[in-house]
């Protein structure tokens, strides 16, 4: 049994139907890619799974090691070992970055993290992720550039080392040097903490830094193309419209 | 330091009047406006100390208990008052439980406390004594340093208002006068305390702080009761006490204060009406800080203003209410010359059924020219049925000057709840980083860490008391 294990999921928001029966399958240690246009469902799939009240979950099941957490509250599937690292994070201001940790840390464990403990453990994460250490003392998300909110995305991840993380377009609006960062950040946890990762994109250009084993074509809330990261190149050459062309028609069949 | 010569006259329909006979047609702000700043002179025109109270004590009796009503937002009423039930009593052993228990055990350079109608502890740092430091109760003070005190006392406030004002000019005992003369600079707080240990209490607290040419120093007031609304069954007798509160301070050329309020006057049925002024002289400056955390019904009349040239001012508070509690706070920046500084900064939240408004006025006088001043007032509303109104108006008489405002009212922000729920924290704890960290700016602000703590914590217990209402509030949503 996979770590993470999403079967025939269907979400609807008020509006409409979005995810129409994905199947997918994360295991520690794993790094998968989920690329798709605009408005396939990408963002409700990465909410859906860690619980997001405005997602309704209208069929299927998410089982993460071991246990149904289909209707667990969020911070129980933090807890359990989930993360998501934000499209857009949200700003807290009056909350350092530090402290926000100290927080979150606490928050699954018994006894509080000893003072001594979380500064080697934050040291190590400020040096994995090239940010400056003046960055922790700031409120969080506060006045933060786009890059520097998608670093504190990947500090926040590495200081909780979850055993899988969701990453939702970590990539859009990073100049090139904050996307290698993220990237080589993400590879790192995965090569020493053996994090399993679902990096959600719509461009390739993430995949130059960190290399996915499996890839997955999400179009219409339902995956219609998976593979290795050959997918990927395919894609840079062929586009999405070619793949629609191929794979379009099934949607509408099951519709 | 001259009395305010350059107030503006506001008449009946809210026109300004300047000198010359210029006057200034009332915009929509100004009809928005239900309070005045204090204009000119008080009431301390060189008239004893017990003429001033007969003439109180006339106006006390001719007037009814004070109504205040702005139509479409809510009526400030202390009407429900049984004055006649409530007694000043001047006979008080000790300092009562509610005091020992809250005040930091921290230093500080004296601390005076008065008990309903008496001041039952005095203590002030010996070496501070020596070098002229003064910190006894103003009863005292008349007694001791009449010359110093008559010069100042009233010299802004006036006394005849309505008959809560009057009643504390006519009846107020113990009270509280501190003095740091010139060149005298103090680091630790001088603590001013007025306590209500039980109902059936009027306190008229009456506070007069002189700071001398560039003196600097500290002054920290508690406001504090017991929670004698908790009784079961409830204590015979009125259930309802009083306090009915004038402060003064004054800062002479140079002079730096940072004065801090922390007002909680607990789950006990406690009004409390008072008026706060504090003026701040040539090139001296004041950093002014109510915490408003709690009362029945509080109205408070808050006026810092810029009184010579070269003040500055920093006008910060922050209020809590909760449950029934209704609280309806007017703060002034006055600015009566220029060159003159100004900023002012609230923040409010309100749960369960409480009420409460801020009515925030930029007042810039003629001939206050070459002034800056913002004003920003940010409320959040945590219950359905809690409501907060937040009134900013500006009413400039100058024309080289900025003045602008700006704030913000918000709700729980549920994108925010997620995120940090996506973190490990859960629901309740997500509310209480939210809502510590909208007060957060300015409890740091206090700049004393056992007074910051006291905050954060009263603030915790509110957000605890609250947690149902909050819950019912996001999923009614």
């Amino acid at each position: 049994m996979a770590d993470l294990e999403i079967k025939d999921l269907h979400v609807r928001t008020e509006e409409r139907e979005i995810l129409r029966g994905v199947d997918l399958e994360i295991n520690r240690g794993e790094i998968h890619a989920l690329m798709g246009p605009n408005g396939s469902g990408k963002s409700t799939l990465a909410n859906t799974l860690l619980g997001h009240p405005s997602y309704e979950i209208t069929s299927g099941s998410i089982v993460f090691k071991g246990q149904d957490i289909t209707e667990s509250e969020p911070h129980e599937r933090a807890k359990a070992g989930l993360f998501l690292a934000f499209q857009y994070p949200v700003s807290i201001p009056g909350v350092s970055v530090a402290n926000f940790l100290r927080m979150a840390i606490n928050a699954k464990r018994d006894e509080p993290i000893q003072v001594k403990e979380f500064r080697t453990q934050l040291q190590h994460a400020i040096e994995l992720l090239d940010v400056d250490k003046a960055f922790t003392s700031r409120h969080l998300n506060d006045g933060f550039s786009g890059g520097e909110k998608k670093r504190a995305e990947i500090l926040q991840m590495a200081m909780l080392a979850p055993d899988i993380a969701i990453l939702d377009e970590t990539d859009s609006g990073l100049d090139i040097d904050a996307l290698r960062t993220v990237a080589e950040g993400v590879q790192r946890l995965h090569d020493e903490q053996g994090l399993g990762a679902l990096i959600i994109t719509h461009y390739q250009r993430i995949l130059h830094y960190v290399k996915p084993q499996f890839v997955h074509i999400l179009m219409d809330g339902r995956i219609v193309l998976e593979g290795g990261v050959e997918l990927v190149e395919r894609l840079e050459r062929e586009g999405y419209d070619q793949i629609r062309q191929e794979f379009g028609g099934q949607g509408e069949l099951a519709a | 330091m001259s009395a305010g010569n350059g107030a503006v006259p506001i008449s009946p329909d809210g026109a300004v009047r300047l000198e010359g006979g210029v006057e200034v047609k009332a915009g929509r702000h100004r009809e928005a406006s239900l309070y005045h700043a204090l204009a000119g002179a008080g009431a301390g025109d060189g008239r004893t100390l017990a003429q001033l109270r007969e003439a109180a004590l006339k106006v006390y009796e001719r007037s009814e208990l004070p109504v205040w009503r702005r139509s479409g937002f809510w009526s400030t009423s202390l009407q429900s008052l049984d004055l006649d039930a409530l007694e000043t009593s001047v006979r008080e052993e000790g300092v009562p439980e509610v005091v020992r228990r809250t005040l930091p055990d921290g230093p500080h350079a004296g601390r005076i406390v008065q008990s309903a109608g008496a001041v039952v502890q005095v203590e002030l740092d010996r070496a501070l004594a020596a070098r002229g430091v003064i910190l006894c109760s103003l009863e005292q003070a008349f007694e001791q340093h009449g010359e110093l005190v008559s010069e100042w006392y009233c010299k802004r406030l006036p006394i005849d208002r309505h008959k809560l004002e009057a009643a504390n000019a006519a009846f107020w005992t113990g009270g509280a006068f501190l003095h740091v003369p010139a060149g005298v600079v103090v680091e630790e707080p001088f603590e001013i305390v007025y306590a209500i240990d039980r109902a059936g209490v009027a306190q008229y607290g009456r506070t007069l702080v002189l700071g001398g040419p560039t003196s600097d120093f500290r002054v920290h007031e508690y406001d504090l009761a017991e929670d004698f609304g908790d009784e079961t069954p409830p204590a015979p007798g009125p259930g309802q006490s009083l306090h009915a509160g004038a402060f003064e301070l004054y800062l002479q050329d140079g002079a730096r204060c940072r004065l801090a309020q922390l007002q909680d006057w607990g789950s006990g049925e406690v009004f409390d009406c008072s008026t706060r002024f504090v003026g701040v002289g040539r090139d001296a400056y004041c950093h002014w800080l109510p915490a408003l955390l709690g009362g029945h019904l509080v109205r408070q009349h808050l006026e810092l203003a810029v009184m010579e040239k070269g003040g500055d001012m920093a006008f910060r508070g922050l209020f809590f209410a909760e449950e029934h509690e209704h609280l309806d706070v007017f703060a002034v920046d006055l600015h009566e010359t220029g060159p003159s500084g100004g900023d002012v900064h609230w923040r409010g939240a309100a749960t369960g059924e409480s009420r409460a408004s801020f009515e925030g006025l930029i007042q810039i006088d003629p001939g206050a020219q070459q002034t800056h001043t913002y004003l920003q007032i940010h409320s959040m509303m945590l219950s359905p049925k809690a409501r907060i109104d937040a009134i900013p108006s500006v009413l400039v008489a100058a024309d080289d000057v900025s003045a602008s405002h700006g704030g913000t009212v918000g709700e729980l922000d549920e994108t925010a709840i997620f995120y940090m729920q996506s973190r490990g924290l859960d629901r309740a704890a997500a509310v209480r980083v939210i809502v510590e960290g909208f007060f957060e700016p300015l409890v740091a602000e206090l700049g004393d860490e056992a007074l910051e703590q006291l905050v954060r914590g009263r603030v915790a217990e509110k957000l605890a008391a609250a947690r149902e209402d909050i819950e019912a509030y996001a999923t009614s949503r």
